[in-house]
């Protein structure tokens, strides 16, 4: 290896060159580190009270010094300044700036010189060579001096962070009490070289970013206030669903352009409502009669004025998707309500297919709604006592309780009854004379199924079966009936005629009951969308959170969102398009991955907003606060600032800032005398001030200083919780309790549902989701990895990480693990659907499938590794070396072109040979391709393939041999587990201080960080250490 | 500490008085007088051009001319351009990567933004069009960051959308359709919407101006902490404050003396069609002249049969409408079509004429805004190969070449281009791969 590649690669990033010089070199120096890095870790009783300790390595330092100028520096001059000197700096290296007292930032320097000296690699060959003794004169210099320098704190001077743009959007929230999210017109953060977008290195400030903070802070106090004194107008409505429930339907063909499927005029009804309140308010009437001049015919334009008046036209029932579900109906409408199949997504590409939105998906059209605020819809829904539909596959029952009921009683639309003799859960076989369209629409008591009407295959014979001439069977669906009368009624049977229905009642214990039971245990899901018509794609996006419906009782839920979330028609007044500007409540049940569930029942559906449950607001309230001297202006004035300021700035604010704000105030106040609004002139400083925008950690000078309590508030809320401390950490910051409760307050904040915001970040940018993101997936080859899927999948690595530090779990299982954490989506992408039930939520599933567990075989890391068609080792060699084993390979040497650009004739594996082949990259390769390879066989869409003719097996960068992904994991765990431990203490702690760590905060993690070794490096455990070290806890 | 905050008022006040001196200087900043304005204006029309089914025998009506190369012959529906052959240059095989993947009716929606509308981020609709990226870096030059024109006011509906303009969040930009309120709005401002737009500035001023200071009197008081990141902050905050003193003293700056008497404002898109075309772009020519604005887009006719243009073709005694004439197969209809495309020709003629009518210091107008004029769609729901034509540009560093063509070239890289030669250095644009090399654009 030669000096070039190396030295440009271990200036630029700390950690690798640390790494090997610790394996190869420096073991008996480890005792002494290890003594030394004890004083890195601070307990919490010297963290309290005393300042910890500094040694500046000052004893010896003299002795030091003169060896210096007497010997290295003259050795330096000697054989090195010819190439390294301050105007050559060959290869980026400048050995002049050595000097007798060393800085931080030439330790990295050191290092690598090390390395060169003790392996002889330098001076090269060709240049006058150094004697033995003097060249261990040198290396033994160099050790002591890092030695020391490792022992010496780090110079620290505070630190001033800016908010990442989710930092200010949470905090911006808490603050002020708002859903709306105002950060899309902030400039994204930049990524950082460790993939982190909090590097307060890689952060900048520019004006376009002041004026956007300006903009917002604008818009979201405006959001915030409201005239106390004026009536707010509330538009709230329902929609009831049922069969025939409307008796005055609206007499006009309602029109949604191509592909929308309208519920029939009578299914339902709309109503405007006036919701009891405690305060005074205006409910609104919508507009109900409109003219247009455009409308549609089909897919056609039509045009020429005509007249609407019915609330119809300005609320309706639609389905829209595509056609041809797979088994039964999408949608239903019953007696009891609507019943809704799990909505399947459309692909995305259009001409494939349709991307008129996923199939089953209601949607309630509709022209007003309110500009702003928060809304509430409330459904009205449960799990439907559902009977599942057989497929052609199903077996025939005979069973003694069998019930037959003649046929020729069943025209369409008559109504019989059965006497079902005990309760239990029956099969209803039907004897029917084909037909190609033939379907069954079957009610039973209050309950509608329908269904294509095919008959069973079965191995019986007509002639066994007893079927008439022309007859067939069909095995049509399984139910859970009651003892008792039962009327029945058959809806539509399409063109077949039926001839008889049976009822066979199945054993409790046999298999076919066993399923029937998983089936009517399942648990459809609730999803609640809003957005806008249009034609193409889907503008639909979630109100509040999914909800699981494991109760057939209707039972209200209430879904909040704001209205700022979702886009708005931005349709000029008066438009004349009857389809312009038409907005959207989607009401779903949500798809996992086909399985056979219970049908979503809706009854009803309600919709408030803007919606308060009182008035002024509270988060109106929240800025003008209870006070005894609301009449006196000055007086209150201050009071509002104070409690606002401390909130906004994480701390209680100095007199100064105080005197300051009230300034602003008053100037405000005389100018306009308005009270209100000089308060948000106010406040409009206080959200565009430094000490909202930035975390800033105070300090007196170099020497450490401890973090001071509120300081330490907002450094672990912004870690573990990506938004400012909650009330509970500033009050015991306040009374200096912090510092004293911290493991506790680490535990419980890990707990808490806010902790997601720390598990998906981190867990996004250390690992690189993002290329997961934004890979194109070819769709021919990976036709399961659709838009949906792949939401979920990527979900996966956030989940596993999540679930590990909750449980305080070992790390090994980030690499090898006999559980997977998915949900069904994810379960049944790796052939596991039938080991879950658990929806849409994540939970461990023990998969005994040797090529499934950890990071390294999940599909969204595999396929964000990928180009989308075909496996590459390279990405996931380079990857693995730089985020699982914390060595990262050097940046490709310029003017190679990239594999991308070379011959596309040839295929990737030829490329890449040609790529590796020539020599500028051939010693790069050696160190990344060899991780890479044992997961050939896990093609571009993330999955193994059994019939793979690719070698997976590989000589590693350090010897070791390893035939697959399996034993690169094995090897990783047995042998090479410190290394990953440090990788994630790394990448965690630098990702907790929003910084590169310096050289001796990465040696402290690296020798200390083996402690945790004994307990099994413990997930939780590893973050406690990390936010427990001087790293994290000085300033 | 008040006392201290009207000093500093009472300062900026002067300094703004003062500059009344040099109006123009002041305000737009040295480096915007030493250049020539760089301007960029987007012409859109909706359902594709006429490229004639070669079954018909009439290719001397395909708006593409049958030969690539320098030495071009304009066909009939391109003809009326032919005196402008050194200004402007036909550019094919171009498309949005996203285009194929969507519903074709949304090409006019992403025509300008190349936004993936089959697959939107949730909640969102489209991405920022080039306009609004040209309009950011301008805006500080000129009175007006943009200007939003289209054949129908407001912005249409999704899908069908009524202007090509959107702004950073993805939301379209309301378009004016009535040459008399637009005339009215850029040229005789009123005194009540300069009030309030002066009132809304200073307030903007003063709040900027408070969070200096406060800001200041922070940084003063970290001591020793890491400072670099407070002194970026204050240094935007400034050049935020000296941008909005400069906003504020356009107010005061008289606007130049123009000839308007060649304009009809009474005329609506009701009426003549060609009358209303070239009013609508003697206003675009007109607001160039003056340095109202440097970032325009127009709209000249909507997708799918949508608004007043689809019966253009009406109007002109051609027999069907344009949304029509777009899907016809038969020749006398692929005629027809061609013959409305000669006339949407014949205005961008007139405008160019115009612009090179007028002059800055060092070249004609035209010479100095690169006008992009394209279709969403080459013929009707077929989003490859989009016509597409640059004109003007030549002052910086646009070199005409008649017809370039590459196929499979993403449009996105065609805008990237443009906003490199407009001095805009953006690493790219939508899913842009790259500038558009070896082409008719260079770096100056």
């Amino acid at each position: 290896m030669n000096w070039k590649s190396t030295v440009r690669r271990r200036n630029r990033r700390e950690g690798r060159g640390l790494t090997r010089g610790f394996r190869s070199r420096a073991i008996a120096s480890v005792v002494l580190l290890a003594a030394l890095a004890l004083m890195w870790q601070l307990s919490p009783s010297t963290v309290v009270g005393q300042p910890p300790t500094t040694d500046d390595g000052a004893r010896g330092s003299d002795d030091a010094s003169n060896e210096f100028k007497k010997t290295i520096r003259p050795m330096l001059s000697k054989y090195c300044f010819r190439c390294h000197d301050a105007k050559q700096a060959m290869s980026d290296v400048n050995l002049s700036v050595l000097d007798r007292e060393f800085k931080n930032e030439h330790l990295f320097l050191l290092d690598e010189m090390l390395e060169q000296v003790s392996s002889n690699s330098m001076p090269p060959e060709d240049e006058l060579q150094p004697s033995k003794s003097e060249r261990r004169r040198l290396t033994q210099w160099i050790e002591h001096a890092l030695l020391r320098m490792k022992a010496r704190d780090a110079e620290k001077n505070g630190s001033v962070r800016r908010l990442t743009v989710d930092q200010y959007q949470n905090a911006l929230s808490d603050l002020l009490g708002l859903r709306e999210n105002l950060t899309d017109i902030l400039p994204p953060d930049a990524v950082s070289r460790d993939g982190f977008l909090n590097n307060e290195q890689s952060m900048v400030l520019s004006p376009l970013l002041i004026e956007a903070y300006l903009e917002i802070a604008d818009e979201a106090l405006s959001l915030c206030l409201v005239d106390k004194n004026e009536r707010p107008t509330i538009q709230t409505f329902r929609m009831d669903l049922g069969k025939s429930i409307n008796p005055e339907p609206c007499p006009d063909k309602l029109i949604l352009g191509a592909n929308s499927l309208l519920l029939a005029n009578d299914d339902f009804v709309v109503r405007e409502l006036t919701p009891t309140k405690p305060f005074d308010f205006d409910a609104l009437s919508m507009k109900k009669s409109f003219e247009f001049i455009e409308g549609y015919q089909g897919n056609a334009t039509v045009r020429g004025w005509r007249k609407f008046g019915s609330i119809y036209h300005a609320v309706f029932a639609c389905v829209r998707g595509t056609r041809g579900y797979p088994a039964g109906e999408p949608y239903e409408v019953g007696e009891d309500g609507l019943l809704l199949r799990p909505a399947i997504p459309s692909p995305e590409i259009f001409g494939r297919s349709s991307t008129y939105g996923p199939m089953a998906n209601f949607k309630i059209s509709l022209r007003e709604l309110p500009d702003q605020g928060n809304f509430r819809v409330t459904v009205r829904a449960a799990r439907y006592d559902d009977g599942l539909l057989l497929g052609q596959d199903a077996d025939f029952q005979d069973e003694e309780d069998e019930l037959a009921i003649d046929g020729g009683k069943l025209r369409d639309g008559m109504t019989s009854e059965v006497s079902i003799p005990r309760d239990g859960i029956y099969q209803i076989e039907v004897d029917f004379s084909p037909a190609p369209k033939a379907k069954l629409s079957l009610s039973l008591g209050t309950r509608v199924f329908s269904g294509q009407l095919k008959p069973t295959k079965s191995k019986r014979s007509p002639e066994q079966l007893k079927l008439k001439e022309g007859e067939r069977r069909a095995a049509f669906m399984q139910v859970r009936l009651p003892a008792g009368k039962l009327p029945l009624k058959i809806d539509a049977a399409g063109d077949s005629r039926l001839s008889q229905i049976r009822f066979v009642r199945l054993d409790d214990e046999s298999d076919a009951a066993r399923r029937f039971k998983t089936f009517e245990r399942r648990t459809p899901s609730l999803g609640v969308y809003m957005g806008l018509r249009r034609d193409c794609g889907s503008t639909l996006a979630q109100v509040g959170k999914i909800t699981p419906m494991d109760s057939n009782k209707l039972t209200e839920f209430v879904f909040e969102g704001a209205i700022g979330n979702y886009p708005t028609p931005d349709v000029e007044e008066g438009n004349v398009n009857y389809l312009a500007g038409i907005r959207e409540i989607g009401i779903r049940s949500e798809y996992t991955d086909g399985r056979n569930m219970p049908r979503l029942l809706v009854r009803s559906v309600e919709f408030e907003g803007p919606y308060y449950s009182s008035w002024p607001p509270k988060k109106h309230r929240m800025i003008f606060i209870e006070s005894a001297n609301r009449d006196n202006p000055a007086q209150y004035a201050s009071e509002v600032i104070r409690a606002f300021a401390e909130r906004a700035y994480r701390r209680p604010i100095s007199d100064m800032e105080h005197e300051f704000l009230t300034g602003v105030w008053l100037d405000a106040y005389e100018s306009n005398n308005d009270f209100q609004q000089s308060i948000k002139d106010t406040l409009l400083v206080v959200l565009t001030s430094p000490q909202f925008l930035f975390v800033i950690e105070q300090s007196g000078g170099p020497k450490l200083e401890v973090l001071d309590e509120y300081e330490l508030a907002s450094k672990l809320s912004f870690f573990l919780w990506n938004t400012s401390p909650n009330e509970r950490l500033l009050r015991l910051a306040a009374n200096d309790g912090l510092h004293k409760s911290l493991d506790d307050e680490i535990d419980r904040m890990i707990l808490d549902p806010r902790f997601i915001q720390f598990a998906r970040p981190f867990t996004s940018q250390w690992l690189s989701l993002d290329k997961f993101d934004v890979v194109e997936i070819d769709h021919r080859r990976y036709p399961r990895l659709t838009r949906d899927v792949r939401t979920h999948l990527r979900e996966e690595p956030v989940q596993l990480v999540q679930h590990l530090l909750r449980r305080n779990l070992p790390l090994s299982n980030l690499i090898r693990s006999d559980f997977i954490m998915a949900n069904e989506p994810v379960a049944d992408y790796y052939g596991l659907a039938d080991k879950t039930e658990s929806g849409l939520r994540f939970a461990p599933i023990e998969h005994r499938d040797e090529n499934l567990g950890g990071l390294l075989s999940q599909a969204s890391l595999l396929a964000g590794l990928s180009d989308g068609r075909q496996a590459n080792p390279v990405k996931r060699g380079a990857w693995l070396a730089r985020k699982i084993l914390a060595e990262p390979p050097a940046d490709p040497p310029p003017n190679v072109p990239g594999i991308d650009e070379d011959d596309e004739s040839l295929s990737l594996r030829e490329r890449l040979e040609r790529h590796r082949n020539q020599s500028a990259c051939a010693n790069c390769h050696a160190n990344i391709d060899p991780w890479g390879i044992p997961s050939q066989a896990f093609d571009a869409g993330g999955l193994f393939q059994q019939d793979s003719n690719e070698d997976p097996s590989s000589t590693l960068p350090d010897g070791a041999e390893v035939k697959d992904l399996n034993g690169l994991k094995d090897y990783l765990v047995d042998d090479r587990l410190d290394q990953v431990a440090f990788s994630f203490l790394k990448h965690a702690a630098t990702y907790a201080v929003g910084r590169d760590l310096k050289y001796n905060e990465i040696a402290f993690l690296k020798e200390k960080g083996i402690e945790l070794k004994p307990s099994g490096y413990r997930m939780r455990d590893m973050l406690r250490f990390v936010i427990k070290s001087k790293i994290f806890l000085t300033k | 500490m008040a006392s201290q905050k009207l000093d500093r008022r009472a300062v900026l006040k002067g300094i703004a008085g003062a500059s009344l001196v040099l109006p123009v200087l002041e305000a737009m900043g040295e480096e915007a007088v030493k250049h020539d304005p760089r301007r960029f204006c987007a012409i859109y029309t909706a359902n594709g051009m006429s490229l004639p089914n070669a079954k018909h025998k009439i290719n001397e009506w395909s708006w593409f001319p049958q030969k690539v190369g320098q030495d071009i012959e304009f066909g009939k529906s391109t003809e009326p351009l032919s005196p402008f052959r050194k200004q402007l240059s036909f550019l094919g095989g171009l498309g949005h990567a996203n285009g194929v993947k969507a519903d074709p009716h949304v090409c006019s929606d992403m025509w300008l933004t190349g936004a993936p509308l089959h697959n939107p981020k949730p909640g969102t609709y489209n991405t920022v069009a080039l306009d609004q990226v040209v309009a950011l870096h301008t805006k500080q030059f000129c009175r007006q960051p943009s200007l939003v024109l289209s054949i129908d006011a407001g912005v249409g509906f999704l899908s069908r959308t009524g202007t090509i303009s959107y702004n950073f969040e993805g939301k379209p930009n309301p378009a004016e359709n009535n040459p008399r309120r637009v005339f009215d709005r850029l040229f005789r401002a009123d005194r009540k919407a300069q009030t309030s737009l002066r009132s809304q500035l200073q307030k903007r001023i003063k709040l900027v101006d408070a969070v200096l200071e406060n800001a200041k009197s922070l940084n003063k008081k970290l001591g020793k902490s890491d400072r670099a990141k407070m002194e970026q902050y204050l240094s935007s905050l400034n050049e935020v404050e000296s941008r909005l003193l400069a906003s504020e003293k356009w107010i005061d700056i008289p606007l130049k003396k123009q000839d308007h008497s060649h304009l009809d404002l009474s005329i609506t898109s009701e009426g003549d069609p060609q009358e209303y075309y070239r009013n609508m772009l003697d206003l675009i020519a007109l607001a160039f002249d003056a340095d109202i604005t440097r970032s325009v887009a127009f709209m000249l006719n909507r997708e799918d049969g949508m608004g007043i243009s689809d019966t253009f073709p009406l109007k002109l005694g051609l027999s069907r409408t344009h949304h029509q004439l777009s899907h016809a197969g038969d020749k006398k209809g692929q005629m027809e079509f061609a013959k409305f495309d000669r006339f949407l020709s014949g205005q961008l003629a007139h405008f160019f004429g115009r612009l090179n009518e007028y002059q800055d210091a060092g070249a004609s107008v035209l010479d100095n805004t690169i006008v992009l004029y394209g279709s969403g769609a080459s013929t009707t729901h077929n989003t490859t190969n989009l016509p597409t034509l640059i004109a003007g540009g030549g002052n910086m560093g646009v070199k005409h070449q008649g017809y370039w063509r590459r196929d499979k070239t993403p449009l996105a890289n065609v805008y990237l281009s443009i906003l490199h030669a407009l001095g805009i250095e953006s690493k790219s644009f939508s899913d842009s791969t790259g500038e558009l090399d070896d082409s008719i654009f260079a770096r100056v």
